[in-house]
């Protein structure tokens, strides 16, 4: 079984604080993973590490079989990020924002394919060709999104995707991320939510400094025995 | 992908207000600036160009006159503009226009724009050059000092780098976009100008104004560059965009205000020169130990004297073919001027000392490596000023000469007789050929080399820097 | 009162813990104190160079006396002996060097024609002129806004950024007081530095003490106070910090750097100067014509003048020293009309400067600080009337000899009268840019006063 994300014996230490200690994971393409935990926990240093944005102290991140650290451009073919805060260019539109990215990751779509995945995605055919800082955080999340696929990602990576969204926002979010996740994209998302990890998620791990201490599958876990889970290991 | 970049930069500051607006402001200053520019360098050179004429005629109109009263008539030297002085006028302000050519003394160059206005010119004068080199600096600080730390404060640095392109990449193309940008806000006024300097009557255009033009050009396009290229530098250096703001336009101040002035100033007290007047005054005791035009007493006069009589082998100077009073005075000129000469190269190798302090800050400081190569390419720097006085000098000995050679050849009695008025029309009037730009070179060699070591320097160690810089 | 001694103590707390601040306090006071130095250096080469002077006209005369060695002809000596007029700055020049750079601190005289002469200039480096002065009236005027701009930048914005805002004003303390002892501690550090600089220049300087200690004192307070104004204009705004700091060194940009050079502009198209170089050509036609018209015109024009040589024994010879000082006299009053037009030109055209420099409160207080120690134009163009002045007692001085044939003894070179010119100030400007600097500082804080009252202060 090849597995699209890797992590083994992964270790950050910061100047001040050892925010990983010796990670193991492994996340297989169709999987949602949901990273739980409390603030500091290690969840946002687990992504940056897949991404390459910070250095792991030991260990190894790999992607699609890849290692991180050897390969910090490669392995970008296969990812895609979507921040909490979707920050776009303000002055640009949602359009020319995603024409940008998606050149950057190296495909040229006409405007029409353009405007097609952004309202795939959710956005308002009206709000295409305006400027993104007229737009709302569920709207900039949306041209996130059409980020990711346009760019045919074999795993996106959310940083707690779903705070600040309104209830609508968060289940037209779920939605698609079970239509991506069928088609074979494996998602690693941070989140707070365990309610919405239970929902989407394949399976669910519990960080605890810098450690995953549990991880379950979804389908045998109804949402009590989660928060049950949940509780007794933020406690 | 680099492309890619450039064209969201270029973009997004296109549409940013404040840099329409602040952009809008620097353009109009420029093309205002070419524009008085050109009229005010239509004025002068056309009241220098009339008085030329004016003393050129009078020269050549001159009545019967006996020469040696020709050569305290003498004649005035104007400086004509350089052609490029209208997009920087240098040191221009601050020299003298015109001098008064005659015989046994060398004036100095008197009435500079500085002496016929009050302190108020000291604040700095509105040309091209002065918009080019502060105000364009400022306004591609303010366009860039949040390239970076703006992109990390919102997120979207992550956001680009998670598709897979390199920091490396993300800066060239950022500088690449701004870099547009900045050529937007520049390029009309250059063009302007180029246009008004190829097409004006009044511009002697050529092959050398082409040359020194397309220089100025890409001078500034390196400049700009390394303006953008540091901005970013810093931007990508800095935690916040305020810090960035702040430590650019601490350098901007640093390096536009306080170190030009800092340099000159200590140049000046480090290699102190004497007074005009305590020069001519060494001059004249100098000359003194030689022959003295005007003291027929004097023994090296007689000595003259003696060895004419026995040269053409006659008694008494009546008998002579020639004046001696003519070839007594061309030979104190002639020593006169070879002390004077000495004591003037002294005078200028003390300024350039003084001047190098300055100079070899421009390694430090670009503003200072552009402000010399931009007066240099337009020709009103301090060592075009020397050519000028120099040419000045060579004429007004020539013409010294020629008339002491007239005099001398007038034979015994000449104070008594005059020489006709058609002698003076034969007399070459003082045409002045500024320097072309291979004569210059060697005075632009520094500025240029450091500006070029800074536009590499900072694109090689600075975007190195960039690579390093935190992302999370 | 007492919440104010606090927040003014806590100010000082913050202050030294902002090590980039005393960092440029430090600076400001180097470069001040760099500024004082190379002012009373500049002035005192000066003045070593016009004490050198008597000497090179002392070196003139042995030489004459050598040429000369019994009674002489005065026309000889009047054509091969030179003098100098000479300019003495005033002590308060060290503080503020002006133009007395640019233009020469003396003239070369000899008994010919004046007009040649008058124009001379000394030997300068155009670089240096160009890149201009750092003394302290350059610190004060150009520098020291910097520093209150550095310091008011983030007078409220910080604590608004760093949502400490809210915390202090939820505090039983009015937003008035908060941004009093902001500002007042500030100011103590501002006019502390400023005071500080120019009691040690004036020191340093041996300046007299008159009135004009105040004056200098009173301007520079005035300047700090209209950007303080200014500061607390942008603070009322309430925009972030970084705005700030933009707008603020937009105005500092707008007064200090454009207005001046833009003004420089319209001026020199509104008041253009009737040429210096149309009057020399003019003088020398008019003096070399002298050789060539009858010598009984000249002399009757000369005659029309100076009565009292008239009865002079006519002139046979075919030259001869009297007849030649005259035509070069007739010459200098031939272009006296523009000589006088080029002089009153100069003054229009400062005149018109001063007028308006009420639109820059920098070009004022340079403007001001020139004055007060009379290193500007006006002081010029007075040091070359006097100059004129001391060639007629020079023609004064000969004229016996040469038109009552008088022989010029060794003894009489010790009667020749000299010269001596220092610096005045220019009062009258002083006190007006002192009135229009009140103006200013006036109308920055009516602004900032109404903006305070129309905008409450917004804690986040």
């Amino acid at each position: 079984m090849t597995y699209i994300l890797e992590a083994k014996e992964l270790r950050k230490q910061y100047a001040d604080k050892l925010a990983l200690r010796g990670l193991n994971l492994q996340i297989a393409p169709g999987e949602v993973f949901c990273l739980l935990g409390q603030n500091g926990a290690g969840k946002s240093t687990t992504i940056n590490l897949f991404l390459g944005f910070v250095q792991p102290t030991a260990g190894a991140a790999f992607v699609n079989g890849l290692e991180v650290a050897t390969n910090p451009i490669k392995i970008k073919e296969y990812l895609a990020y979507i921040p909490e805060q979707v920050m776009l260019y303000p002055h640009l539109t949602g359009l020319e924002n995603l024409a940008l990215f998606s050149s950057l990751a190296g495909y040229k779509y006409p405007q029409w394919e353009l405007v097609q995945y952004l309202t795939d995605a959710g956005l308002p055919a009206e709000a295409v060709q305006r400027r993104v800082g007229t737009y709302s955080k569920g709207m900039r999340q949306k041209v996130g999104i059409a980020i990711a696929v346009a760019k045919h990602a074999k795993v996106l990576l959310l940083d707690e995707p779903t705070s600040g969204l309104d209830p609508k926002a968060s289940n037209e979010f779920s939605e698609l991320l079970r239509r991506l996740s069928g088609q074979g994209t494996a998602v690693l998302m941070a989140t707070h939510d365990i309610f919405r990890a239970k929902e989407v998620g394949t399976r669910v791990g519990i960080m605890r400094e810098g450690e995953l201490v549990d991880v379950r599958p979804t389908a045998t876990l109804n949402a009590q025995e989660l928060e049950q889970l949940y509780l007794t290991f933020m406690n | 992908m680099m492309h890619s970049i450039a064209q969201k930069e270029f973009i997004s500051t296109l549409r940013d207000r404040r840099f329409g607006v602040l952009s809008a402001l620097v353009l109009a200053l420029l093309l205002a600036a070419t524009l008085v520019g050109r009229a005010s360098y239509r004025t002068l050179q056309q009241e220098r160009q009339l008085a030329q004429a004016t003393v050129n005629e009078q020269f050549r109109n001159q009545p019967a006159r006996h020469p040696h009263r020709v050569a305290h008539y003498g004649s005035f030297a104007f400086r004509p503009k350089s052609g490029l002085s209208l997009l920087d006028a240098g040191v221009d302000s601050f020299t003298g226009s015109a001098v008064f050519l005659e015989a046994h003394q060398q004036n100095s160059v008197n009435f500079s724009p500085a002496q016929q206005s009050g302190s108020l010119i000291r604040f700095g004068e509105m040309t091209v050059a002065f918009v080019l080199q502060l105000l364009v600096p400022l306004l591609i600080i303010f366009l860039c000092f949040g390239a970076f730390t703006q992109e990390r404060e919102t997120g979207t640095l992550k956001l680009l780098l998670s598709q897979g392109v390199t920091i490396r990449q993300v800066a060239w193309g950022k500088i690449l976009g701004y870099s547009q940008a900045v050529a937007l806000v520049v390029a009309p006024a250059l063009a302007l100008a180029a246009v008004l300097l190829f097409t004006g009557e009044e511009f002697a255009s050529g092959v050398d104004l082409a040359a020194r033009l397309t220089l100025f050009v890409v001078s500034y396009a390196v400049y700009f560059f390394l303006f953008v290229v540091g901005a970013v530098v810093v931007s990508a250096g800095q935690s916040s965009s305020r810090a960035a703001l702040v430590t650019l336009l601490g350098f901007w101040i640093l390096s536009g205000i306080i170190l030009p002035k800092a340099t000159a100033n200590l140049g000046a007290s480090l290699y102190p020169t004497t007074t005009k007047a305590q020069m001519d005054a060494e001059v004249h005791e100098q000359a003194q130990h030689g022959l003295n035009g005007h003291d027929p007493q004097d023994k090296r006069a007689a000595a003259l004297k003696a060895d004419l009589l026995k040269k053409y082998g006659v008694d008494s100077e009546d008998k002579l073919p020639v004046s001696v009073a003519g070839l007594q005075m061309a030979a104190g000129e002639e020593y006169s001027t070879r002390v004077y000469q000495q004591h003037f190269a002294a005078l200028n190798a003390t300024y350039q000392r003084q001047n190098r302090l300055s100079d070899w800050a421009g390694l430090l400081n670009p503003y200072q490596a552009i402000r010399p190569l931009s007066m240099g390419l337009a020709g009103s720097d301090f060592a075009h000023y020397v050519h000028f006085q120099q040419a000045a000098e060579s004429y007004r000995y020539d013409l010294v000469q020629r008339l002491n050679g007239l005099q001398a050849s007038m034979g015994y009695g000449d104070k008594e007789r005059r020489l006709d008025a058609s002698t003076w029309r034969a007399v070459p009037v003082f045409m002045y050929q500024a320097p072309t730009l291979g004569w210059a070179w060697p005075h632009l060699f520094l500025p240029m080399a450091a500006l070029l070591l800074w536009a590499g320097l900072l694109s090689w160690i600075g975007l190195r820097l960039i690579a390093t810089t935190p992302v999370a | 009162m007492h919440l104010f001694r606090i927040l003014f103590f806590y100010e000082w707390r913050h202050f030294r813990a902002a090590r980039g601040l005393v960092l440029l306090c430090c600076l400001l006071l180097a470069t001040g104190l760099y500024g004082i130095y190379y002012g009373t250096t500049e002035i005192e080469r000066q003045r070593q160079h016009l004490a050198n002077l008597p000497e090179l006209t002392r070196r003139n005369v042995d030489e004459l006396k050598v040429k000369f060695p019994g009674p002489a002809d005065a026309g000889d000596i009047g054509y091969y002996h030179s003098t100098f007029a000479m300019h003495h700055p005033d002590r308060w020049a060290a503080l503020s060097l002006g133009l007395r750079d640019v233009n020469p601190s003396y003239v070369k005289l000899r008994l010919l024609g004046l007009q040649n002469q008058l124009y001379a200039t000394d030997n300068t480096n155009p670089m240096k002129v160009l890149s201009g002065n750092f003394d302290l009236a350059f610190v004060l005027v150009y520098l020291l806004p910097l520093l209150i701009i550095a310091l008011c930048f983030n007078l409220l914005s910080s604590e608004r950024e760093e949502g400490i805002l809210v915390v202090l004003l939820a505090q039983p303390v009015r937003p008035a007081v908060v941004v009093g002892a902001k500002l007042a501690f500030r100011l103590v550090v501002v006019l502390g530095l400023a005071g500080l600089l120019s009691v040690v220049g004036m020191l340093w300087a041996q300046v007299p003490l008159d009135g004009r200690v105040i004056m200098w004192l009173s301007l520079t307070v005035l300047y700090c106070l209209f950007w303080f104004g200014v500061s607390l204009v942008v603070t009322a705004l309430q925009r972030p910090s970084a705005v700030n700091a933009v707008a603020l060194l937009g105005v500092w940009l707008l007064l200090v750097v454009l207005v001046p050079s833009l003004l420089n502009l319209s001026v020199a198209t509104a008041r253009p100067v009737p040429q210096g170089i149309a009057l020399t050509i003019k003088q020398r036609e008019e003096i070399h014509g002298g050789w060539d018209r009858p010598k009984t015109e000249t002399m009757n024009r000369f005659f029309a003048l100076y009565p009292q040589w008239r009865d002079t024994a006519t002139i046979r010879e075919r030259f001869v020293w009297r007849w030649y000082y005259a035509f070069q006299h007739l010459g200098d009053l031939a272009v006296a009309p523009q000589a006088a037009a080029y002089a009153h030109g100069l003054q229009q055209r400062y005149d018109l400067v001063e007028q308006l420099n009420l639109l820059s409160p920098a070009i004022n207080a340079q403007t001001s600080f020139n004055a007060l120690a009379g290193t500007d134009l006006p002081t010029h163009l007075q040091f070359q009337r006097s100059a004129t002045r001391f060639h007629d007692s020079l023609r004064a001085f000969y004229y016996p000899f040469l038109f009552g044939k008088v022989e010029f003894t060794h003894a009489d070179y010790a009667r020749e009268p000299t010269h001596s010119f220092t610096s005045q100030p220019e009062l009258p400007t002083l006190y007006r840019g002192l009135v229009k600097l009140l103006l200013s500082v006036a109308a920055v804080y009516g602004l900032g006063a109404v903006l305070w009252r129309v905008r409450p202060i917004i804690p986040r």
